[in-house]
């Protein structure tokens, strides 16, 4: 697995480095800026792009914004977005940029190294990653019934899968976390795409518009 | 103003004196007067001059201070000097009318006395004129520096986010990514990984908490993506269901985006703390020419105190930007919080 890394602070940058080299996993270029994340992509091709949201000059979402130029020049880049904070406006751009193959997640959780590693594989495998704390929030900002789409039909334990779901987990992870049987979990996520009335067609796309269902609606309030 | 006041004040005390002493003298000696005009065999009446001479300013004193009582320094100043010239004309007039007429005599003097109430009058004109420019300004000098004095604190709470986020933040970040390489290397001393495991978990409580401190300096989404994306993500992170509806347009003045910020997040604050259980808020903006309105409405108990140190202090931040804060609460129905902030 190929990885680039963009992140503006030396100290970051090299423990994350030295983390994933730990973990058998290497960074093939690295990069401080928007600029260089464009350039060191064209020039290795890699799987994922580890990219920080804020980044110099504007120190705003520089970051966010390269990744997604990155993802558009680079249409199979996995691109795992770090950040300090968590906001739905950036979660749901990123996830809008196209099904699988992107990640949001919060600085600190590189610590927990095997989850962060897992992340990364993830969203090199074309997969949909989101921090564990932008999904609790979405759950809770899904939960008020006042306008009527799809989300506010969707139960409890409904809900509860469709966090899973975006945390990226697959129908065996997600039984796991439950302690339900996956033939339960397979029913769950059937009844979730009836509610929110997503188009048949591949499975994992099916996933990632559910999520992005429940984004769209928790970002509108 | 002041000088004015003293003068007035020094005319009010000497005008009661003067008029007593004008009348006494009118009295006597026009009593005077006419006795020896008696005794001189009832002529032409002659003291009717004298009685003229005391009447006119005794008159003038009397009714000078009704007409100048809301005049300042140099207003008063002008209502006398064109009161004395008016009384000075009115004799001329009668002593040429009853000297028997002829050729209009007075007319010169008059002429000049008037020349001179509007020359005075001018000046004054000038002179105000010249203070209102100098108050506006003020006025326009002091808006600037009041805007200066916000947009240098929004920038200041803006980089010590920033400190927090590249200095203490990063470094916590830091430690975190160490423990964590240091509790795999322990894979195989469980007790050793589970203390260096709760370290870690430590470390992401205390990134947590400076996160938390850092947003409720400067919101860094508030800068990046403007209100309706601040206030989406803080109805999001209420701890009660929130319906949040923006129409802002485009971007605001970061000082009155800051303060619409925060009132809206102290106002949620509040309901999520009063309105009691199964309590849900609404946030609306919407932005009505130069004005941007924000309510936050709950369904809770209502009855919060408009002087609590929370309400009174977002009425300062409302009003050092010439907004307006109308807090209703009657108890039973609730809360509703409407500001209302200038936006050009």
């Amino acid at each position: 697995m190929r990885v680039v890394l963009v992140e503006d602070q030396a100290l970051l940058r090299e423990g994350i480095v030295a983390l994933l080299r730990e973990q058998s996993i290497d960074v093939v270029a690295q990069a401080e800026d928007g600029e260089g994340l464009l350039r060191i992509v064209a020039g290795h091709h890699p799987d994922v792009a580890i990219v920080d949201v804020r980044l110099p000059p504007t120190f705003t979402d520089e970051g966010l914004r390269a990744a997604l130029e990155a993802r558009r020049r680079e249409p199979g880049l996995g691109v795992l977005v770090l950040s300090q904070y968590v906001e739905p406006v950036y979660t749901t751009e990123l996830l809008e940029a196209g099904s699988g193959g992107v990640g949001y997640l919060l600085k600190e959780r590189v610590g927990e190294v095997r989850a962060f590693v897992d992340a990364v594989e993830r969203v090199a495998a074309g997969g949909t990653v989101l921090d564990r704390e932008v999904v609790s929030r979405l759950v809770r900002a899904a939960e008020p019934a006042g306008t009527e789409t799809g989300i506010d039909a969707l139960t409890p334990k409904e809900r509860e899968v469709l966090g899973l779901m975006a945390e990226g987990r697959t129908n065996a992870g997600i039984a796991k976390a439950l302690v339900v049987t996956p033939g339960a979990v397979e029913k769950h996520i059937s009844s979730i795409f009836a509610k929110l009335d997503l188009p048949t067609g591949g499975d994992d796309h099916r996933r990632v518009l559910a999520v992005l269902t429940w984004l769209r609606a928790s970002a509108e309030g | 103003m002041i000088v004015g006041r003293t003068i007035a004040d020094a005319v009010a005390r000497s005008r009661a004196a003067a008029l007593s002493l004008l009348v006494t003298v009118t009295a006597v000696v026009g009593f005077a007067a006419t006795m020896i005009w008696a005794a001189t065999g009832f002529g032409s009446y002659w003291p009717a001059w004298i009685w003229f001479a005391g009447l006119v300013p005794i008159g003038l004193f009397w009714f000078l201070p009704e007409l100048t009582a809301d005049l300042d320094g140099r207003r008063l100043r002008l209502a006398v000097h064109a009161g004395l010239s008016a009384w000075v004309a009115w004799i001329l007039v009668l002593i040429w009318a009853f000297a028997g007429g002829g050729p209009f005599w007075p007319l010169v003097t008059i002429v000049v006395l008037a020349a001179l109430v509007a020359l005075h009058a001018l000046l004054l004109r000038q002179v105000e004129a010249g203070d209102e420019h100098e108050l506006e300004e003020r006025v326009v000098e002091l808006t600037r520096t009041r805007r200066g004095a916000l947009d240098v604190q929004a920038q200041e709470l803006r980089r010590i986010e920033r400190d927090l986020h590249d200095g203490a933040q990063a470094r916590l970040v830091a430690l975190s990514m160490q423990l964590g390489r240091a509790e795999e290397r322990l894979g195989d001393r469980p007790e050793d990984r589970e203390l260096v495991r709760a370290a870690r978990a430590e470390a992401g409580a205390a990134i947590a908490e400076l996160r938390d401190l850092a947003r409720g300096i400067a919101p860094p989404v508030l800068a990046d993506r403007g209100l309706a994306a601040a206030l989406a993500a803080l109805g999001g992170r209420s701890a009660i269901p929130v319906e949040v509806e923006v129409e802002a347009g485009e971007r605001l003045a970061p000082a009155i985006e800051s303060v619409a910020y925060f009132v809206v997040a102290e106002s949620l604050t509040n309901a999520a703390k009063h309105a009691g259980p199964g309590a849900r808020a609404s946030v609306r903006v919407e932005r009505d020419a130069d004005l941007l309105r924000a309510v936050v409405a709950d369904e809770g108990a209502g009855g919060a105190d408009p002087a609590g140190s929370g309400l009174s202090g977002l009425r300062n931040r409302v009003e050092a930007v010439d907004g307006k804060l109308v807090i209703e609460s009657p108890p039973g129905t609730g809360t509703t919080v409407t500001v209302e902030l200038p936006c050009e």
